[in-house]
């Protein structure tokens, strides 16, 4: 009944070909391994500080800044980052404590428009047609990618360049292309080898970044 | 440098220190959670997640999680989300009120075998308790993600298996619900691969 199991998971579990039947083995392991990860995780968010402390600070700033000045966020990314895309654009526009709301549009929730442009002209497009379309100078533009390679971020970042947009970037590893990219004025860089833990360390990035500019706003630094 | 430079950074993400360690106290309660997931997909059942907001937007990255697993090599297991259609939404709220916009999909969509995954910052969101209570009855396996103090879903066991992130920051709150949904991910297909572990029935 043993069969050895292969790939990242063998790997990270070696147990699971020693006990193959033993349940409460396998639980207390596991266990043991969510343990690990919690620690992990804590310890990858307080190493953000030192790193991104002043230019989250600055960032914050200049947010600020454009909101007084009567700008728009547009929020975008693939996947599991178009979801943190839509929950920047609702925590902005609809704060879940007492907080300025702001406008704030993801460009990842109509799907009659992505299937449009992908349809018609490409998927590397779906984003930058809709800053083109939507992003007036003074708009802010957040673009998240775990590799910091999505095409269709990298040309949205290069639409909103263009357009005068303030530019703000959200990636892991090495930062990949965006990190090479003079697109983006502001890159959070969350410098993980495990695409989970860089997803949850972008969550409070762009959490902290939220608390931080509505300090701005009210003058708090 | 240190990072007492930037105090309100350095506030900011202090907060986040004893709710990220306190997820550790949860494995052994998530391990027996991901277990009875993976029989659950073993038997041929389907993943149907749902909340409102913040969590909305949980649902669909879990979504994307098992459906489109990062890992390569890791089989696709099927799940939805019921916070995807605008249009099914505002239907469902309009005719029968908001509270049962996810019991009303559940009743239709959901089979015995399939798990509910409710998710709410503060275990007080009515239509979370509704769907988690229609999914019971239909014979789901039930599970919530809350936080706060858990709140009416937490207080009357309205899920098998539950979950809390004990702060009051809706912000974090969400932040420890993405570390727990990813380690849910990767246990459920520890178990799931694991020769022994589940039931002998054939996958669909």
């Amino acid at each position: 009944m043993s069969a050895r199991v292969e790939g990242a998971i063998g790997a990270l579990y070696p147990f699971l070909d020693t006990q193959p039947t033993d349940v409460d083995a396998v639980l207390a392991a596991v266990a043991r391994s969510t343990a690990e990860k919690a620690a992990e995780i804590v310890a990858l968010r307080e190493s953000l500080v030192a790193g991104h402390g002043q230019r989250l600070l600055d960032c914050a700033r200049q947010c600020a800044a454009a909101f007084q000045a009567g700008g728009t966020l547009f929020a975008f990314g693939n996947g599991g980052s178009g979801t943190d895309a839509q929950d920047i654009a609702q925590l902005f526009l609809h704060p879940p404590t007492a907080a300025r709301p702001l406008p704030a549009i993801s460009l990842t929730q109509d799907v009659a428009l992505i299937t449009a442009l992908s349809n018609d002209v490409g998927f590397e497009v779906v984003f930058a047609r809709q800053v083109a379309a939507f992003g007036r100078t003074g708009d802010i533009a957040v673009g998240l990618s775990t590799s910091g390679g999505s095409n269709n971020v990298l040309r949205a970042f290069g639409e909103a360049a263009r357009r005068g947009m303030l530019t703000v970037g959200i990636a892991g590893y090495d930062g990949g292309r965006m990190a090479e990219s003079d697109e983006i004025d502001y890159l959070f860089v969350v410098p993980s080898a495990s695409v989970h833990r860089v997803q949850e360390a972008q969550t409070t990035l762009y959490h902290v970044l939220w608390e931080l500019t509505q300090q701005a706003l009210a003058e708090e630094f | 440098m240190p990072s007492s430079v930037f105090p309100a950074v350095q506030r900011a993400f202090a907060r986040r220190v004893a709710p990220g360690e306190s997820l550790a106290g949860d494995a052994a309660r998530i391990a027996r959670a991901c277990h009875e997931m993976a029989v659950r997909f073993h038997r041929g059942g389907k993943l149907i997640v749902f909340g409102n907001g913040g969590p909305a937007t949980d649902a669909q990255h879990v979504v994307v999680e098992f459906v489109h697993p990062v890992i390569v090599g890791k089989r696709a297991l099927p799940a939805i989300s019921l916070t995807n259609d605008a249009a099914s939404l505002t239907g469902i709220a309009q005719a029968e009120g908001f509270d049962e916009v996810f019991a009303a999909q559940l009743r239709l969509l959901a089979a015995p075998e399939d798990i509910a995954l409710g998710l709410s910052v503060d275990g007080r969101c009515t239509n979370v308790r509704h769907g988690l209570m229609a999914a019971r009855d239909l014979g789901l396996l039930t599970v919530g993600l809350l936080g706060a103090d858990g709140g009416d879903i937490a207080r009357d066991a309205v899920a098998d298996h539950v979950v809390v992130a004990r702060t009051d920051d809706p912000c974090i709150v969400k932040e420890v619900h993405v570390t727990i949904y990813h380690i849910l991910w990767e246990l459920v297909h520890v178990f799931f691969e694991q020769p022994g572990l589940l039931e002998p029935e054939a996958v669909r």
